[in-house]
């Protein structure tokens, strides 16, 4: 642990990321105490100061009804984080079962898990995601589980083929000559030695959910408004361009520096545990 | 395999379809924008760009007159009858761009297809029992009931080709087919003064001048038109400011159509027959109370509204409301009667409405298509909020709408639509609104039952002189204020922004306006400058 | 029949189950919508009778399992329904949107590959110098957004301030090309316009860049990766204490065995960008598929969503056969390795 750490501080690009991170996070959990216009995260109108260039107070400046873009920014963070969460807390695990039962029994699950599995893979991820928001009501909730749907699989891949793998491995025979229950095997002998790997996918992968859930809004079809979501905030400010420029540039921005900031964060996971992906 | 193969047929149909073998001249070319999808088939135009479509690759038996309301003869040289029979003598004169002369036979073929498909605007034609043809240049219209709008509504009656698209039948049920629609879904069977070089729904439509029209077309009309879809108003307004587009579309926001203004461009603007309303669902508590809506239309901020959309300091999309019928139109109260904000009023009916502001949550809700219409939730939201009234705001794509407002149950206590008289006639704005028996439409989320009200629209409807319906339609005004299904929130007009390569009079000039809707983007009456 | 042939019939094969359990999926997933679609479709002013005719023509009233039913045998002759927001068979709506999304893709993946590999080859090479750096750093950044971020970017800069390139569209309107494979750039040359096909190409930049980019990174991530690995092996140093020029040795020893990792890669990236396509047609006015997808999901119009879903599908499944059959020419080791899979 205390290598990790000094792994991750030495070099200067996960440093970075361990800042951008440590940031957003930062604003993400004291949104109501950092954004300067904390009510603004919802129906708010104030048309007296609608459409500003960044100024001070409004350091990113105001959006078409006057709310601050900046406060804004930070609770769609929030909202953002939150989904990421959520969906690898679902995907994560269903994922890792379907790929360990997959690799583990082989024969029969292993065919028909990794087909279904493929099934899924072989929608373009944006697209299932899409087809289910498309058909469901717009709301948080439902953006979770159309992310979820499309992120499973990648997990019962990972899994599946790290099981191929390490079942033939001394120490996975050792338990089973002692009569070690599948399910022990399983997730207890197999499943930690897969976790540097699925800790590493994993913050990648936030910062992929952000992106991906912010693609969604993007074309309408994520988190609705009022709640601050970045996607729709570009999607909305990109028809007053090039005048009202800060409407869309600095959301995508905010999407830039997060999933930069896990994606130097994972790299740097990724060097740490070997490069096994 | 086979797919691949169909697919690969479809593809090189389509580029037959698609063919455009002459490079045309610049000088000559307008081009405009508007939403997608451009459907060509006229018997189910029904939004905007349905209607410059239509409006111009076919012609009707009678146009609005400009400047002034009233109709001239167009296709018919002439027309007599009321009450319940009218017959038209038809020009000799018109043949389609198909070459094929037009007969009174095209006229009953297009009233049956338009019935008979029973999509778009067809509902216009519920009380004509049918059509017939006298002789070849005579056409008798026979109705169920007296309608006093019947002529102004066949400007929503385009004439169709019936021999190129008898000879074009597609598969189907009985002997028509399916009436031609996938033929006309993708090619033009008009008289108008525009024919159909192609079409492409999501992207343009390219349309020339017919050197045989009927009717002369100024050497300055453009040559070629070409009507886009789906631009986003960014590309819009930069495309307007580099010279490379014409005309934007109404669905620009008013910040951009304001930045082009300022860079040059002129602001066209068409309106008088449509209105801004927020719907309240009057069969659902709170709002089944008339003291909570008149609440509700008193706490409106009016003026705070008309801002929202100000383009410059003197063109706007819309004007403050003086009640359920736009100002210019038969019935409308005068333009000093606005409809104002008055914060006591709206605290004492609140008072004596039978809910208590505690115990309810008005759901708003705004269409995702029209981004505008979100600003006016936040407004309102805040406009109640001052009363004690809380809401919450939800967005619904316009299909989901649609199929909400079926049922008085599900339909949202607050909806915002924008409604046109299709014919410019008052009837076609109100029946459709508020009468008993057309409650739950995407234009009547009040589901409003009420005795007086319906007596009201059957007067106007049927009243036999301009005076008597203008009697009936004043007193319906006054009793939609006085029970407030809705909020009549302002005039709406529409806004243009266009470059100075051309001249639309009937867009710039009120003595040169037409009273409908779409009416305006008559090509052939505009004049490019270089 | 070769070991070759037999691994590609298999792949094949379950290709085309996929495929079945995709179109199973995504039928399915288009029949839980609320509302009723004939109605939605017809418009809120449709007569009673206009809809329950179109309701019984879109055999909405059968249990689910009878529509796929149906839907399989349409399906077998290439009949996909009809597009309720065109009004036009789906199959002709695809045919006509497709090639536009397609030429797209086409000209991003080539972009991935001509940058992306000699930016990774590039960064191996000068590991830890400061081009290493820079590059990596450029490639991060590229994954680390989404297309339309880059696509609302490149615009900004490019195409409003400075008005290098044009903002939307495919071609000019002054050019006016007969249609016969619908790849513009193609259609040009056939045409023998070189203007047009010079404004037709300037036109594809932009958005297949903004496409391209986060490809570009990947790839020149990954080659890179895949290069010190193998510059670390053993017979680097060796071909090195031979004196073997530096440049020969990045350009051949090194290169090659890193070669089919990264192709897969690219193979899948190519073919993740049939959705990522999505996004940037929507910002450039790309009249493809992908923004034909997009109307049809929001209004609900069942049979081109599952029409449009399933061609994706099967466009991407196809691309990595093509991928998978590459790799196996190239590597004989992989060759022999796949019959076990």
């Amino acid at each position: 642990m205390r290598r990790a750490v000094a792994i991750l501080t030495s070099n200067p690009l996960s440093m970075l990321g361990l800042i951008l991170i440590g940031i957003i996070l930062f604003c993400a959990v004291f949104a109501d105490f950092i954004a300067p216009f904390p009510e603004h995260r919802g129906a708010v109108v104030d048309f007296a100061n609608f459409n500003q260039p960044p100024n001070w107070p409004h350091l990113m400046g105001t959006d078409l009804v006057g709310r601050d873009l900046f406060s804004r920014v930070i609770y769609a963070y929030r909202i953002s984080l939150i989904l990421g969460a959520v969906v690898l807390a679902i995907a994560v695990p269903i994922g890792v079962t379907v790929g360990l039962i997959a690799g583990y029994f082989g024969r029969y699950a292993d065919y028909v898990l990794m087909r279904v599995t493929d099934v899924f893979l072989s929608i373009p991820p944006l697209v299932l995601a899409m087809s289910i928001m498309g058909v469901l009501e717009p709301t948080l909730i439902n953006g979770m589980i159309a992310v979820t749907a499309m992120w499973w699989p990648w997990y019962a891949r990972l899994v599946y083929n790290m099981t191929r793998a390490e079942k033939e491995e001394g120490y996975v025979l050792a338990a089973e000559v002692i009569g070690a229950s599948p399910l022990h095997v399983m997730f207890r002998e197999i499943l930690p030695n897969c976790f540097p790997s699925i800790i590493t996918k994993m913050t990648l992968d936030l910062g992929f959910i952000i992106l991906i859930a912010s693609s969604l809004s993007f074309l309408g079809l994520g988190v609705q408004p009022p709640t601050p979501d970045l996607g729709s905030m570009v999607a909305d400010g990109a028809k007053y361009l090039p005048d009202s420029w800060w409407l869309t540039i600095f959301p995508s921005l905010a999407i830039l520096v997060a999933v930069f900031g896990f994606n130097l964060i994972g790299d740097a996971m990724r060097e740490l545990f070997g490069a096994d992906q | 395999m086979r797919t691949l193969l169909k697919l690969l047929s479809a593809a090189s149909l389509v580029a037959a379809l698609g063919a455009i073998p002459q490079i045309v001249q610049a000088g000559g070319v307008l081009r405009l924008d508007e939403v997608a999808v451009g459907e060509l088939d006229p018997a189910k135009a029904s939004d905007y760009a349905d209607s410059i479509l239509m409006f111009n690759v076919y012609d009707t038996l009678v146009i609005p007159q400009q400047g002034a309301p009233g109709h001239d003869p167009h296709l018919a040289a002439s027309w007599e009858g009321e009450g319940t029979s009218f017959t038209f003598t038809l020009r000799d004169d018109v043949t389609f761009q198909s070459g094929n002369p037009l007969t009174a036979d095209d006229v009953v073929f297009s009233l049956d297809r338009m019935q008979t498909i029973g999509q778009g605007l067809s509902y216009l034609f519920v009380s004509v029992e049918g059509a017939e043809a006298v002789d070849a240049n005579t056409v008798r219209f026979t109705l169920s009931q007296p309608y006093a709008p019947f002529v102004s509504s066949l400007v929503r009656l385009p004439i169709v080709d019936k021999q190129l698209v008898m000879a074009n039948l597609g598969e189907g049920e009985g002997e028509m087919g399916d009436w031609g629609q996938a033929f006309l879904s993708g090619n033009g069977a008009g008289t108008g003064a525009y024919r159909v070089v192609s079409h492409n729904p999501q992207e343009e439509t390219v349309m020339e001048k017919n050197a045989g029209y009927f009717l002369p077309i100024a050497e300055s009309a453009p040559d070629t038109v070409r009507l886009r879809y789906g631009l986003e108003a960014a590309t819009v307004r930069t495309l307007i400011a580099q010279g490379e587009h014409d005309i934007s579309s109404q669905w620009v926001p008013p910040e951009v159509l304001g930045a082009l203004s300022g860079g040059g461009a002129q602001l066209l603007t068409e309106g008088g027959v449509t209105g801004f309303y927020m719907k309240l669902n009057t069969t659902k508590p709170p709002l089944d109370d008339v003291h909570c809506r008149l609440a509700l239309a008193k706490a409106f901020d009016y003026e705070g509204g008309v801002k929202i959309i100000a383009v410059t300091d003197e063109v706007s999309q819309g004007t403050l409301s003086t009640g359920a019928i736009p100002a210019a139109m038969l019935g409308a109260n005068p333009r000093e009667k606005a409809q104002t904000r008055d914060l006591d009023a709206a605290r004492q009916h609140l008072a004596d409405c039978k809910y208590s502001p505690e115990d309810f949550v008005l759901e708003v809700t705004w269409i995702g298509e029209v981004p505008l219409e979100e600003r006016f939730a936040l407004l309102m939201q805040a406009n109640f909020a001052e009363i004690g009234i809380t809401s919450e705001i939800r967005k619904i794509p316009w299909a989901l709408f649609a199929e909400q407002v079926s049922n008085a149950e599900t339909t949202p206590n607050v909806s915002q639509v924008y409604v046109t008289a299709v014919t410019g006639d008052t009837d076609t704005l109100l029946y459709g609104m508020y009468h008993s028996s057309a409650a739950g439409t995407w234009q009547s989320p009040e589901h409003l039952n009420d005795a007086e009200v319906d007596r009201l629209l059957d007067a106007g409807r049927t009243g036999a002189t301009p005076e008597a319906r203008q009697e009936a339609y004043s007193a319906l005004n006054d009793r939609l204020i006085a029970i407030s299904p809705t909020i009549y929130a302002h005039d709406s007009q529409s806004v243009f922004a266009a470059s100075n390569r051309v001249r639309v009079p009937a867009l710039s000039d009120p003595a040169m306006a037409f009273g409908l809707d779409g009416f305006g983007f008559t090509f052939r009456l505009m004049e490019m400058t270089e | 029949m070769t070991p070759t042939i037999l691994v590609f019939a298999r792949r094949v094969g379950t290709s085309c189950i996929v495929l079945l359990g995709v179109s199973m999926l995504i039928f399915a997933v288009a029949r839980v919508i609320p509302g009723d679609p004939a109605r939605i479709a017809l418009g809120p002013s449709a007569t009673h009778e206009a809809v329950d005719k179109l309701r019984a023509e879109l055999r909405l009233d059968e249990p689910i399992t009878v529509q796929y039913g149906h839907f399989l045998s349409d399906l077998a002759q290439g009949d996909l329904g009809i597009s309720l927001y065109t009004n036009r068979p789906v199959v002709v709506d695809i045919a006509q949107f497709l090639p536009a999304t397609l030429e797209l893709i086409f000209v991003a993946g080539a972009m991935m590959i001509l940058i992306g590999l000699p930016l990774g080859i590039a960064s191996a090479r000068y590991r830890g110098s400061w081009v290493d750096n820079s590059i990596r750093l450029v490639a991060l950044l590229g994954v680390s957004a989404p297309s339309f971020v880059w696509a609302v970017i490149l615009m900004l800069l490019f195409a409003y301030f400075l008005p290098l390139f044009p903002i939307a569209g495919r071609i000019s309107d002054t050019y006016a090309i007969e249609q016969v494979t619908g790849f513009l750039t193609i259609d040009t040359l056939i045409a023998g316009n070189l203007g047009a096909f010079g404004n037709a190409a300037w036109h594809i930049i932009l958005p297949a860049f903004a496409l391209a980019l986060s490809g570009i990174g990947q790839t020149a991530r990954l080659t890179r990766a895949n290069m010190v690995e193998t510059y670390d092996k053993p017979f680097i140093e060796m071909a090195r204490s031979y004196g073997v020029p530096d440049r020969r040795i990045a350009g051949r020893y090194a290169f090659k065995p890193s070669l089919i990792p990264s192709l897969t890669i690219i193979g899948l990236d190519f073919a993740a960008m049939l959705g990522n396509a999505f996004l940037v047609e929507a910002v450039f006015a790309w009249p493809g598929l992908s923004r034909y997808g997009v109307s049809v999901i929001l209004r609900k119009d069942l049979d081109a969503i599952v029409g449009t879903v399933l061609i994706i599908s099967a466009t991407f499944l196809i691309m990595n056969l093509i991928v998978d059959v590459l790799v196996t020419f190239i590597n004989p080791r992989i060759r022999y390795s796949r019959g076990r899979t």
